[in-house]
């Protein structure tokens, strides 16, 4: 009895591992960033320095790995942290004369009803350039609550993924925030639940 | 002009709110309740409190999602106001001689009503962003001797001041991540508190300081107290000038004490 019922588990193991490499085979089964994991978005991680092994471990030239901004979730801010270098010198407009990006990649449009005058009195698009990104995670780090509002996050582009079955920065990251999951299953960070929140 | 640490008081929940009444009686706002701490009267709110105030009369003022509940000081309801577009999320509530002023994040605006719940005019509305910019969610402000009022606008990084009719007369504050004179961050301050000084709390890292009316920088009065990770902390102060900071992470009120020279 046992003899079959281990039988039946090896056999159950075997045919789901072969259902997942023929979904990968075909694409289906993707590397994904768990934002939750990942310790530039993961929330309750202030004062560290941006991990950036996503840029240094990645088999692809220009990492595969790159910062999205989820438009719905920005404040589009005069002061973006992650877009200016927010301890850098004060400039004659009032902002920082610093970017934060070493690549500058992101580019910061007024939008809407432009007040030319008064810089503080707009809204601001802040767009990331998937040309120039490394995903390096520096402007994931500073958008992350409660500096702001978490709006940007590492996302590794499939396109870009050459989807290696040991994914070298998965074998990096010490947050063991790289999954393979179904194409499709975005993951967000996680919402924390906070007393005052 | 230096102030020092006296007393934690320590809660539990979703502590959202502060307010101090003209006796010094501190009242705290969170999960569903209002607490007169001390006496220990508390008392539920039909809805999750946002924001508390005591009007002079002693009335308590509890700002909700979509309604304002009156209670008198025994937190026997007396009125509810209800509004879900003029009172979308009310997360500050102030008085002036003849008005009740509630802030409104839902709508970036402060709302300015007569004593019996009568809408007069928006305050922070008639602007170019179309209100005042709160990424951080929360609209803050207090009214001054004088009766003008002092309104957070953290994502310009000032303190504006307006009149009850809602014309803007100044403001005060600048960005700069390093001066401490300035406001840091994407949208610091995020709320205000005042008497005779102007009172601030900013995030990302936490701090509370004192300005006076021109914008100098009076005091840095606490910044490594408190959790990292606190925002929107709700500030007040009484008539002895003690201060009153909510760290929203431990759920704890921190109290600080002018130190006299």
């Amino acid at each position: 009895m046992n003899e079959e019922l281990t039988r039946r588990t090896v056999l159950a193991v075997l045919a789901g591992g072969a259902v997942f490499l023929v979904k990968k085979a075909n694409g289906q089964i993707v590397w994904q960033v768990d934002a939750a994991r990942c310790i530039n978005s993961r929330l309750g991680e202030v004062g560290v320095e941006a991990c950036n092994l996503c840029t240094t471990e990645c088999v692809v030239a220009l990492s595969a790995v790159r910062a999205v901004n989820e438009y719905s979730k920005c404040g589009r801010c005069n002061i973006c942290p992650a877009y200016f270098n927010i301890t850098s010198a004060v400039n004659e407009l009032g902002q920082p004369s610093e970017k934060l990006c070493p690549r500058d990649a992101i580019a910061r449009k007024p939008i809407g009803k432009v007040d030319p005058e008064d810089p503080a009195n707009n809204f601001y698009e802040y767009i990331i350039d998937e040309e120039k990104c490394d995903g390096c995670g520096k402007c994931v780090m500073k958008c992350k609550e409660p500096l702001g509002l978490g709006s940007i996050t590492l996302r590794i582009r499939y396109d870009k993924c050459v989807n290696c079955n040991r994914c070298s920065i998965s074998r990096a990251c010490p947050q063991n925030a790289l999954l393979q999951l179904p194409i499709g299953q975005v993951i967000r960070p996680a919402e924390v639940q906070r007393p005052g929140a | 002009m230096e102030y020092r640490h006296v007393q934690t008081i320590w809660g539990k929940g979703a502590l959202r709110g502060i307010a101090v009444d003209g006796h010094g009686q501190l009242y705290a706002a969170g999960d569903s309740e209002i607490n007169a701490i001390g006496p220990n009267r508390r008392w539920p709110t039909s809805r999750p409190a946002h924001s508390v105030a005591v009007a002079g009369d002693g009335t308590v003022y509890a700002g909700e999602i979509g309604q304002i509940e009156i209670f008198d000081g025994a937190g026997k309801l007396l009125h509810t106001w209800r509004d879900a577009k003029l009172l979308g999320r009310v997360t500050a509530i102030g008085f002036t001689r003849d008005s009740v002023l509630a802030g409104d994040a839902a709508d970036r605006a402060i709302r300015r009503f007569d004593a019996a719940g009568k809408f007069l005019n928006n305050i922070g509305k008639d602007n170019s962003t179309n209100g005042l910019l709160i990424p951080n969610g929360v609209v803050d402000f207090a009214v001054d001797a004088h009766g003008i009022v002092h309104a957070a606008n953290p994502g310009k990084h000032r303190v504006e001041r307006y009149t009850p009719g809602g014309e803007l007369l100044g403001h005060i504050g600048r960005f700069d991540g390093v001066d401490p004179a300035g406001f840091t961050g994407c949208c610091n301050p995020t709320n205000v508190a005042v008497r005779e000084v102007l009172y601030t709390t900013e995030k990302a890292g936490p701090r509370v300081k004192a300005y006076d009316f021109s914008g100098k920088l009076l005091a840095v009065i606490a910044t490594d107290l408190f959790d990292a990770n606190c925002k929107n902390m709700s500030i007040a102060v009484d008539s002895r000038g003690r201060v009153y900071v909510v760290d929203t992470v431990k759920a704890a009120i921190l109290v600080f004490e002018p130190v006299k020279s």
